[in-house]
C-alpha cells in the first residue's frame, strides 16, 4: 500500500516529534538510584505537588500517569531535580530529611503533613473547587508553596487563573531586594534570572517573552510570605543540571541558594 | 440550782482561791485527818478478824471510807475554808456595755432583728440590777465607738463595717482613767477580720477588765448562699487564660442548682452551674476565663439568688487582678530548621503578651535570629553573661544537645531558673533531652523528670495524647472552659507524629498530659516549680500538626501555647517585685508596700533607694519611700494609709547610685462596708474565745441573769479581795447528809456490820 504524500510527511514528523519528546523526557528523568533512606520518617520532606494539568482535562479528564509514563506538567525535571537539590540542602544546612522527593496532591489531606510544597509549570495547573479550597486552607494554617518553570505574559494570565481560584483576593507582590527571605541564611540582594537547560544550546536566559525575572510572592494576613512565586526561571533545571560542565555553574549556585532560602523561610515563618 | 447549792456564782470559783481561814497551822488538820482513819481502820480491822466470809470483806472498806470522808470534811470545816475572790467595790465602778450597732446586726434570726433583741436585753433586770450597783456605760459600736445617753437610745443597725478589735482598743484608750469594772460585749461576733488581735488581749488583761459576751443571732442563717474565698492570682499577663477557684458555702438550698459567674465590669467572662452541697458545707468550683487587657481589673465574682434568700449581698465577692501588658520576653533556642519552631513562632505571634526572641542553628556555623530587639543582641550566640541572659523571663530549649552550651553557659541556664525567676522549656526533638544528653549536664536538677540513661529515644512514630488529673485541672491545658468537654477533647487531638521517652516524673513535679505510643504510656508535658523558677519538659516537636491538621480557624494549637508559655513567665518578676499586704482592703485603708529588689545580677540589692508614688481616687497623689527590712536582704517596705474608698496605683522604683535597680507597678482597692455582709452567721467561736481570753464568760441572751451575778466578781477597777465562806454551803451540809445516809443504808442492807 502507497501511503499519499501528504500523509508520509505527516507520519514522519511525527514520528520525529515522538522520538525528541521520548529522548527529552529519558534524558531528564534519568535512572536514578533510591537513596537508602527512601523509606525513613523525616523532618523535612521535598514535597512536589501534583496537580492536573489543562491539557490532561481537555484530554481524558485524568491526572497525570506520573514519573516515566507522563508527560504531565507537575512532573518536569522530576525526580533528578529534587534530588539533586536535597543533596546541596542535607550538605548545607542542619534540616533533618529524606534523601527521598515525596509526592503531594491536592484530593486528599495528606497534604497537611508537608507544610513546604514546590510545584512547576504552574501556568497548566487547574483546580477542582475542593482542591482550590483545600491548597487555600493548607497556604492560611501555615503551608508554603514555591512555584517555578514559568515564563512569558501567557503563562503568567493562566498561573494567576489558578491561583485566583485558590486565594481569590490576595495581591501579588514584586519581592524587593531586602526581603527577608533573600537574606534568611544567604544574602541575596544581587539576583540573576536562572535559565532552564536551553541556555546551553541558545545563551538565551529567557523563554517567551519572559525577559526579566519575576520574584514575586502572595503574604498572608501577617505579611509572611506563603506563596513564592519564579517567574521568568527555571530554577529546576538548574538543579537538575547542576552536574551538566555546559550548564554555567553561576546559575546552579544561585538556584540551591535561592531554593534553600525559601525552605529556610518556610521553616521559620 | 447549783448557784443556790455552791452559794456563788461560777465565776467566784472559777477566779477566786480556796482558803483556810483558822488561824491554826494546817499539819494538825493533815494530821487529824490522818488520825482518824487509822482509827477507823484499826476498829475495822478488829471487826474483819472476827468474821471472815469473803462478803464482809469487801464492804468493810467501803464503810471506812465513807465514815472517813465525812470525819475529814467535818475536820476541814473546823479549819474555816473559804474562797478568796477580788469583789469591785459598789459604786466606784464602771460597767460599759457595748452593744453592736452593725448592719449585720439587723438580720432577723427569731422574728426580730439582733439588734432589737440586744435592745430587749438590755430592759432585762440584770441591767437594772447592776445599775443599783455600779455606774454603767451605753457605748454603740460598729468600726468605731459612740457613748449613748443610756439603755434606751435609739440603734440603727446600719454601720458598714464591725471592728471589735479597734473599738477595744478604742475603749481602753478612752476609759484609761477610769476605774473599770467589766465590759459586756453584746453582738452576733461579726467582726470583719474574724478575729482579736494578740495586743487587744494584752491591754485587756493587764488592767484585768473581764469582757462578758453575749451572742444574738443564729448561728447558721436559714437560708443563705455565701461566697466563702475566692482563689485567684493577683498578677498575670494580658489575655491570658486564668482558673479562679470559689468556694460556696449555703445553708437551706441543699440539693438546688444556681450558677456562678465572673465579670469585668459588665462584661461576662465565665458563667457555670454549680449544684449546692449539704448545708454548711462548702462546695468549690473553677471558673477559667481570658482576662482583658492590661490594667488593674476588678473582677467580680458573683452566685446568682435563689428566691427566699435572705441576705443576697454575700452572694458577690471581688479580686483585684494586676494585668500587666508585657510583653515578657523569651528566649527560644533551637538547634536546627524544624516546624515546630515555625508554628511555635506563628502561635506567639498573636500574643501580644509575650515576645518571642528566637536563634536557630540554620546551618553548622549560621544562627538565624527573630525577635530581637536590636542587630547586636545574641549577635554572639547564646549569652555568656547574667545580665544578658536575665534580661530573659523565659527559656525554650529546643532540639539542640547539651553540649552545645558551654560549662559556663549552663550554670548561667540554671541560675536563670533558680536565682533569676526565670521559667525554663525543654521540648523533644532529635538532639533533645536523653538523646540531647541532658541528662549530664548542669541542668539535670532543674528538670521535672528523670530522663532516661539511653540513647534513641526520639522516635518519629504516632502518638496519641491525653490528659491525666493534673491535667485536667491546670490552666495550660485548659483548651474549652468546660472541665468534661476539655478532656475529651484532648483524646481527639490530632496523633502526633514524634515523640520521645523523657524518663520518669520527679516527685513534686506535676504531669499534666500523657501520650500513648508503642503500646506504652508516657509523660508527654510535665511541670515543676524549682527554686524562684519553673521548668517543664514537653517531649514531642510535633504539636504543630494541630494547627496544620485541625479546621482552619481552629484556635488549639494557638491557646495551648499562649497558655503554656504564659504560664512559664507569668510569675517571673524584674529586678523590682513590688507587693501590698492585701489586694483588697476591708473597711481599713492601712497597706503595707513591699518590695523585693534585686541588682543586676539578681541577688538580693541591700543598698538600693526605693521610692513609691501613689495615685488613687479624687485625683490623690502621695510619695512614700521604701525602708530596708533588716535581716531580708533586699526586702523593703513601708506602711501607708488609703484615705478614701476607690482604687490605687503604686509604681515602685528602685536605684542603686545612678543605675536604676527595676520598677514595677502594683494596684489595690479599698472597699468598706462590703465585708459586713459577709459570714452572717453568730460567730460563736470569736466571742467564747474574746470573753476566754479576757477572764469573761460567754452568756446567751435568756441567761442574762447570772452575768449580773457574775460581773461583781471581779479585780478589774477599785476592788477589793473579800474571803466567801464556804462552810455553810448547803452543797456541804447535802454531802454530810448523803454520806451518813450512804453508811446506814449499807449497814441496813447488809445487815452484818
Amino acid at each position: 500500500m502507497r501511503i499519499p504524500g501528504p500523509w508520509r510527511r505527516m507520519m514522519l514528523v511525527t514520528t520525529v516529534l515522538c522520538a525528541w519528546l521520548w529522548v527529552d523526557h529519558a534524558h531528564s528523568q534519568q535512572d536514578l538510584d533510591t537513596p537508602g533512606d527512601a523509606g525513613e520518617k523525616a523532618e523535612f520532606y521535598w514535597s512536589r505537588l501534583r496537580y492536573t494539568s489543562a491539557d490532561e482535562y481537555s484530554g481524558a479528564g485524568r491526572r497525570g500517569f506520573g514519573y516515566g509514563y507522563s508527560f504531565s506538567g507537575w512532573s518536569r525535571d522530576y525526580p533528578k531535580a529534587d534530588r539533586q537539590f536535597l543533596e546541596a540542602l542535607k550538605r548545607l544546612t542542619r534540616i533533618q530529611m529524606r534523601s527521598y522527593e515525596q509526592v503531594v496532591d491536592l484530593d486528599s489531606d495528606d497534604i497537611y503533613n508537608y507544610p513546604w510544597v514546590y510545584a512547576v509549570q504552574v501556568a497548566n495547573w487547574t483546580f477542582t473547587d475542593a482542591e482550590a479550597k483545600r491548597l487555600r486552607e493548607y497556604l492560611l494554617k501555615g503551608g508554603f508553596l514555591m512555584v517555578d518553570d514559568f515564563h512569558g505574559t501567557d503563562d503568567w494570565e493562566r498561573f494567576m487563573t489558578g491561583m485566583r481560584q485558590v486565594l481569590p483576593d490576595r495581591p501579588v507582590e514584586d519581592l524587593p531586594d531586602n526581603d527577608e527571605i533573600f537574606h534568611v541564611l544567604y544574602d541575596m540582594s544581587d539576583r540573576m534570572q536562572i535559565p532552564g537547560e536551553q541556555y546551553v544550546n541558545t545563551g538565551r536566559t529567557y523563554e517567551k517573552d519572559g525577559y526579566v525575572a519575576k520574584w514575586r510572592a502572595i503574604r498572608d494576613d501577617k505579611g509572611r510570605i506563603i506563596v513564592a512565586i519564579c517567574h521568568n526561571m527555571h530554577l529546576g533545571d538548574a538543579w537538575e543540571w547542576a552536574d551538566m560542565p555546559e550548564y554555567p555553574e553561576n546559575f546552579s549556585s544561585m538556584a540551591f541558594r535561592v531554593g534553600i532560602n525559601y525552605i529556610v523561610y518556610g521553616m521559620t515563618h | 440550782m447549783l448557784e443556790w447549792l455552791f452559794k456563788y456564782p461560777p465565776t467566784v470559783f472559777l477566779h477566786g482561791q480556796l482558803v483556810l481561814r483558822s488561824a491554826w497551822p494546817r499539819w494538825p488538820l493533815v494530821l487529824s485527818v490522818i488520825a482518824v482513819g487509822l482509827a477507823l481502820g484499826w476498829v475495822m480491822r478488829g471487826r474483819r478478824a472476827s468474821d471472815t466470809s469473803r462478803t464482809v470483806r469487801w464492804r468493810l472498806p467501803l464503810i471506812w471510807l465513807a465514815q472517813w470522808t465525812m470525819a475529814a470534811l467535818i475536820l476541814l470545816l473546823l479549819w474555816r475554808p473559804a474562797i478568796a475572790v477580788s469583789e469591785l467595790v459598789p459604786q466606784a465602778n464602771i460597767i460599759a456595755v457595748l452593744v453592736d450597732d452593725s448592719r449585720s446586726m439587723s438580720i432577723a434570726d427569731h422574728g426580730s432583728t439582733r439588734l432589737q433583741q440586744a435592745a430587749q436585753a438590755l430592759q432585762g433586770r440584770w441591767f437594772a440590777s447592776l445599775g443599783r450597783t455600779f455606774q454603767t456605760r451605753v457605748y454603740r459600736f460598729d468600726s468605731s465607738l459612740v457613748r449613748l445617753p443610756g439603755p434606751d437610745s435609739a440603734l440603727i443597725a446600719n454601720g458598714p463595717a464591725t471592728h471589735i478589735n479597734a473599738v477595744l482598743n478604742e475603749f481602753a484608750s478612752d476609759t484609761a482613767s477610769v476605774p473599770v469594772g467589766a465590759v459586756v460585749l453584746l453582738s452576733d461576733g461579726g467582726d470583719n477580720s474574724g478575729r482579736i488581735d494578740r495586743g487587744t488581749l494584752e491591754v485587756l488583761r493587764q488592767r484585768r477588765i473581764p469582757v462578758h459576751t453575749v451572742g444574738f443571732g443564729a448561728a447558721q442563717v436559714p437560708q443563705d448562699i455565701e461566697i466563702e474565698s475566692v482563689a485567684l492570682t493577683a498578677r498575670a499577663l494580658a489575655h491570658s487564660r486564668v482558673t479562679a477557684s470559689v468556694d460556696v458555702a449555703q445553708s437551706g438550698f441543699a440539693g438546688r442548682h444556681t450558677s456562678v459567674s465572673v465579670r469585668d465590669g459588665e462584661k461576662l467572662l465565665a458563667t457555670r452551674d454549680l449544684l449546692l452541697g449539704a448545708d454548711g458545707a462548702t462546695v468549690s468550683t473553677e471558673l477559667t476565663f481570658d482576662l482583658p487587657d492590661a490594667g488593674p481589673r476588678l473582677l467580680r465574682f458573683q452566685v446568682a439568688a435563689l428566691p427566699g434568700e435572705g441576705n443576697a449581698r454575700n452572694n458577690e465577692l471581688a479580686r483585684l487582678v494586676n494585668v500587666e501588658a508585657g510583653p515578657r520576653r523569651i528566649l527560644y533556642v533551637e538547634g536546627e530548621p524544624r516546624w515546630e519552631y515555625k508554628f511555635i513562632r506563628r502561635a506567639e505571634e498573636d500574643d501580644a503578651a509575650v515576645q518571642l526572641v528566637s536563634m536557630l542553628r540554620t546551618t553548622e556555623n549560621k544562627i538565624y535570629r527573630q525577635g530581637v530587639k536590636d542587630a547586636l543582641e545574641l549577635a554572639d550566640g547564646f549569652p555568656t553573661k547574667p545580665e544578658d541572659l536575665f534580661g530573659f523571663d523565659g527559656l525554650i530549649v529546643g532540639s539542640v544537645d547539651a553540649g552545645y552550651f558551654s560549662a559556663a553557659q549552663q550554670g548561667l541556664m540554671r541560675e536563670f531558673v533558680n536565682r533569676r525567676g526565670g521559667g525554663l522549656l525543654l521540648l523533644g526533638g532529635r538532639q533533645a533531652l536523653a538523646d540531647g544528653v541532658w541528662s549530664g549536664s548542669q541542668l539535670n536538677d532543674l528538670l521535672p523528670v528523670t530522663l532516661p540513661m539511653i540513647n534513641g529515644t526520639f522516635h518519629r512514630e504516632p502518638a496519641r495524647v491525653s490528659l491525666t488529673i493534673a491535667g485536667a485541672d491546670s490552666p495550660i491545658t485548659r483548651l474549652v472552659d468546660d472541665r468534661a468537654a476539655n478532656l475529651a477533647l484532648w483524646t481527639k487531638l490530632p496523633t502526633l507524629m514524634d515523640f520521645q521517652d523523657p524518663g520518669r516524673v520527679k516527685p513534686g513535679a506535676s504531669e499534666l498530659a500523657q501520650m500513648q505510643a508503642g503500646g506504652r504510656t508516657m509523660p508527654l508535658l510535665v511541670t515543676e516549680n524549682y527554686g524562684r523558677g519553673r521548668t517543664a519538659v514537653l517531649a514531642t516537636g510535633g504539636t504543630w500538626r494541630w494547627q496544620m491538621s485541625l479546621p482552619l480557624g481552629d484556635p488549639t494549637h494557638a491557646v495551648f501555647w499562649h497558655q503554656l508559655l504564659h504560664w512559664l513567665v507569668a510569675d517571673t518578676r524584674g529586678q523590682l517585685n513590688a507587693q501590698v499586704s492585701a489586694g483588697i482592703l476591708q473597711d481599713d485603708g492601712h497597706v503595707q508596700l513591699l518590695a523585693d529588689v534585686r541588682d543586676r545580677n539578681y541577688l538580693p540589692a541591700t543598698d538600693a533607694v526605693v521610692n513609691a508614688h501613689l495615685i488613687g481616687p479624687e485625683r490623690l497623689q502621695a510619695d512614700v519611700s521604701l525602708r530596708a527590712v533588716p535581716g531580708i536582704p533586699g526586702r523593703y517596705q513601708t506602711d501607708w494609709t488609703a484615705p478614701a474608698v476607690g482604687t490605687y496605683v503604686a509604681e515602685l522604683t528602685a536605684s542603686q547610685g545612678a543605675l536604676s535597680a527595676g520598677r514595677d507597678t502594683i494596684a489595690f482597692q479599698r472597699q468598706d462596708g462590703v465585708a459586713e455582709n459577709f459570714h452572717t452567721g453568730q460567730n460563736v467561736a470569736l466571742l467564747k474565745s474574746l470573753a476566754a481570753e479576757t477572764g469573761g464568760r460567754y452568756w446567751s441572751p435568756d441567761d442574762l441573769d447570772g452575768l449580773a451575778h457574775a460581773i461583781p466578781f471581779s479585780d478589774a477597777g477599785v476592788s477589793v479581795q473579800k474571803f466567801q465562806d464556804l462552810w455553810n454551803m448547803p452543797a456541804v451540809f447535802l454531802m454530810l447528809l448523803l454520806l451518813r445516809a450512804a453508811e446506814w443504808l449499807l449497814r441496813r442492807r447488809w445487815g452484818v456490820v
